[in-house]
Parts: C-alpha cells; sequence; structure tokens
C-alpha cells in the first residue's frame, strides 16, 4: 500500500517533519536555554517560509565591544538532505533572524505549558 | 585638561607674586592660568565630611559621579528616552532609580577603594538604559553603557535591585578601560571574574562587610520565588548557587581539574570564571578585614598595571596578581602569601613555593 496516497497533499511534499533548534549561551547569567519547534504539514509552513528568508550563508560582523551578550546557536533541518545552522551574536538578531527565533519560542513555550506552569 | 610642565599650583604662587621686579612673570603665570581654566573640563566634585579617629570632623572634596539613566521603553533600542540625570530627584520607576543607586554605590566604591575616578579614571560619565526589550532576560555592558532588561517575571524578577549585577557591568567598562580582555575562553573568563570581584565589592563596601561577612553571592535577588536558588554564582563555593528543576545546577566549575571546554557562551566566560572567582575569594578570605583593602586592591593593581596582556590566560593573570601584590606589600608578606594559595586552591600553580604559575 503506498502510505503517501493517504496523506494530505502538503504533507506529502514534506514527508520529513521540519525542526528549528535554538539554543541561546551567554548572558550576564550564562545560562543555556534552547527551544524547539517540530511541525509537519500545514503548521510547519509559516516556520519554513521563516527558515528560507534567513540569511544562514551571510557572514556575521562579530563585535568586539561590550560583554554579557546573548550568543544564539540556530540549525533547522527542512528535509533529509537540508540541514543548516547559524551562530550569531545578540547584535545580529533582528529582522528575518529574530522573526524565526521569535516564533521557534514561541511553538516551544505553547507546548510546554500545559505539563509546565511557569 | 592640557598637560603642562609648570604644575597649577606653582602657577598660582607665582600669579599672586606683587613684587615689582617679577611683574611680567605673575602676568605671565595670570595668562597660562586663564588659558588653562578655558581649556578645562567641566569637573563634578562634592564636600565630604567624616570623623577620623580621633573623632575630628574631616572635610574632603572628592569626585562626584556623573549618571544618566535612559528607559528603552521595552524596545531594543539604545540608548531610549533620557528620564533621571546627575541632580534630578528620584522618578518613581524602581527601575530607574534601583540603576541610578547602584550606579552611584559603585561609583563610591571605586573612588574609595581604588582612589578611581569613575570608569575612565578621568571622571567619564555612567551611562546606563533601563526596560531594554520586553520580558528581557538579561543585563549587559554594550561598550559604553549599561543596559538591563526587566527580566521575564518567570525565572528573572529584574535586575536593578541587585548592587552586584549594575557594579560587574560597570566592571565591564573598567576592564576596558584598562586595557580589555579578549572576550573569549580564558582571558574571557578574566574578564568575567574581575567583574564579578567588582560585583561582590561593590556590595560589601556599601555594607560595610568584612570578607567573612560577606555572601560572596553574584545577582542575590535576580530570581523569581519560584526559582530554587539563592543567586547567579558564588564566587567562595562555585557550583552552588541554584539547583532548579528548570535551570538545572549550577555548572560553574571551583577547580582547573573541573575546567569546561566548549563553544558555547564564548567559550564557557560564564562557566570557567568560578576558577578565578574561588581564587579570588580564598585569597580574600584568608586575608580577613575588608575584601577590597588588600585582595581587592592587589587584583585592581594587576588589571591597571598596563602590562596585562588582551588574551591573558589564568596562569598569567596568576603572576600579575602575585607580582601586584609583592609591589604593593613585599614579597614576604601574607598578602603574598594569600594571593598565592588562592591561584594553589584552585590548581592553576603548583603547592611549590617557588613554582610560577602554569603557562
Amino acid at each position: 500500500m503506498d502510505e503517501t496516497s493517504s496523506r494530505a497533499p502538503d504533507e506529502r511534499h514534506s514527508p520529513e517533519p521540519l525542526v528549528v533548534a535554538v539554543k541561546r549561551t551567554g548572558g550576564f547569567a550564562g545560562l543555556t536555554r534552547t527551544w524547539t519547534a517540530e511541525a509537519r504539514g500545514d503548521e510547519a509552513s509559516e516556520l519554513v517560509e521563516l527558515v528560507h528568508r534567513c540569511p544562514w550563508d551571510e557572514p556575521v560582523d562579530s563585535d568586539p565591544r561590550g560583554a554579557d551578550r546573548f550568543q544564539w546557536n540556530i540549525r533547522a533541518r527542512c528535509g533529509v538532505d537540508e540541514d543548516r545552522a547559524a551562530e550569531l551574536p545578540d547584535h545580529a538578531v533582528k529582522g528575518p533572524w529574530k522573526e524565526l527565533i521569535d516564533a521557534v519560542r514561541e511553538w516551544s513555550e505553547s507546548e510546554r505549558r500545559p505539563a509546565q506552569q511557569r | 585638561m592640557p598637560h603642562a610642565i609648570v604644575p597649577p599650583y606653582l602657577l598660582a604662587r607665582i600669579a599672586s607674586i606683587r613684587e615689582p621686579e617679577f611683574a611680567r612673570a605673575a602676568e605671565a603665570a595670570r595668562e597660562t592660568l586663564a588659558v588653562q581654566r578655558a581649556y578645562r573640563p567641566p569637573r563634578r566634585s562634592r564636600l565630604r565630611l567624616s570623623l577620623d579617629g580621633a573623632d575630628t570632623l574631616v572635610a574632603e572634596t572628592t569626585p562626584a559621579p556623573d549618571r544618566t539613566i535612559s528607559d528603552a521603553k521595552n524596545r531594543e533600542e539604545l540608548p531610549g528616552v533620557v528620564v533621571r540625570r546627575e541632580g534630578d530627584p528620584p522618578t518613581g520607576d524602581t527601575a530607574v532609580d534601583e540603576a541610578f543607586d547602584g550606579l552611584g554605590s559603585t561609583f563610591d566604591f571605586m573612588w574609595d577603594a581604588f582612589l578611581r575616578d569613575s570608569i575612565s579614571g578621568a571622571g567619564s560619565e555612567l551611562l546606563a538604559t533601563v526596560h531594554f526589550g520586553r520580558d528581557y532576560d538579561n543585563a549587559f555592558w554594550d561598550g559604553r553603557r549599561m543596559v538591563f532588561g526587566d527580566g521575564d517575571g518567570e525565572i528573572f524578577a529584574g535586575f536593578t535591585g541587585s548592587l552586584s549585577v549594575i557594579a560587574h557591568e560597570l566592571g565591564h567598562g573598567v576592564i576596558e578601560s584598562a586595557g580589555g580582555l579578549l572576550y573569549r575562553g580564558q582571558s574571557g573568563a578574566l574578564n568575567e571574574s574581575i567583574a564579578d570581584v567588582f560585583g561582590a565589592l561593590a556590595e560589601q563596601h556599601r555594607a560595610d562587610q568584612t570578607a567573612d561577612q560577606a555572601s560572596w553571592l553574584i545577582g542575590e535577588g535576580i530570581f523569581t520565588d519560584a526559582v530554587e536558588g539563592r543567586a547567579l554564582r558564588s564566587m567562595i563555593e562555585p557550583g552552588t548557587a541554584y539547583d532548579d528543576d528548570v535551570l538545572g545546577r549550577d555548572p560553574q566549575p571551583a577547580h582547573m581539574s573541573d575546567y569546561i571546554v566548549t563553544t558555547d557562551d564564548n567559550g564557557g566566560v560564564h562557566l570557567n570564571s568560578g576558577i578565578p572567582n574561588r581564587a579570588f575569594a580564598l585569597a580574600a578570605t584568608t586575608l580577613g578585614g575588608r575584601a577590597w583593602e588588600r585582595a581587592g586592591l592587589v587584583w585592581y593593581r594587576a588589571l591597571t598595571s598596563g602590562t596585562l596582556s588582551r588574551t591573558a590566560d589564568f596562569a598569567q593573570f596568576a603572576a600579575a596578581t602575585l607580582a601586584a601584590a609583592e609591589a604593593e606589600y613585599g614579597e614576604e608578606s601574607e598578602e603574598v602569601d594569600a594571593v598565592r594559595s588562592g591561584w594553589v586552591g584552585v590548581g592553576v600553580i603548583g603547592n611549590g613555593r617557588d613554582e610560577q604559575p602554569r603557562a
């Protein structure tokens, strides 16, 4: 039996789930926080668009000034052969990067909320 | 202020000479003084009154801080809108007034402990921005100003309530002004540790605590009640500040044998800072008394010696503190012994009396 024939059309195009993981390290507290979004089909479309809008391959200027800024590590798996990763200083988190990070945090926190009250 | 070969007090004396044979010299001195005054930047100072040991009233003029607090209005843009300047009354906004007062306490600490006039040592402005971002879980130094988020209300209740946080951020400014320590790996962990030393000492100075009375905690009171923890870091017992089901356990190492190798956090600058933090706390508690008077002075001299490399590792900084202690107190002094035992206690240098810090 062809399993894909029973799935919704949009799922046929993305049989693998979209996984975006955000890790935040550093900051004054030096606490590591992680957020993950794992989505399929319709649920994934908005995140897929955000992933594609981010400038993954553009070099990021490191800013030697300052201290206690966050450091961000972002990984996305959009399919079997599509892995992306970026490491960003806090000052680079703007535009599409910020939108993607905020979306993943929101996704992750809405998943966590029923089990966790804080 | 322009540098001059004839000091101002001498110019003033010459300018006051009334004998006719020195009229030209007196006139020249008066002109020189007038020119200098035109170039002299406005200096803030204040009169401080205190009692000395014999209950004599002592009046002295000391520098005064020049603080400006801005409000980012929950946006992530700097500097925000100025809401309180030096001399302004309290605003009623807790974060604004706490930042203002905290900068004042840190300024007082630096002057009393090290005769340092603000971040630059030459009376520079103290700039801070509060209410940065929405639920922003951080306080940082951006290279020019201190920036404070409000916290998310779930883990962090805010950052301006802790003087150790404010003095830590200002400490980063002093480190940068002194030549800087590259914010990566061991030099980055030293940068963090020295900022924590500033944080802890400013709190101890405000409370007039001795080393054995101090908590040696950094960020006490910034967690919400929901978090199982006393503070963010413990300088005297790194790794024991919190143990929480969401945050996990305080990961700071207290000894070189537990040094953490990682690419996160600029190479673990907030993790491995536990090692030099404990070295300082051990030296200070061994010496006893007010920690800023001897251990703090030694660390400050090592930082501001002008010879510390931007890429110094723990061993190089240990050597710099030993050299500073020897210069300040003598080779056979108890201060040198206490500093050495601090670094031995965390495994940065070995046990032998003549052993040099490990490169």
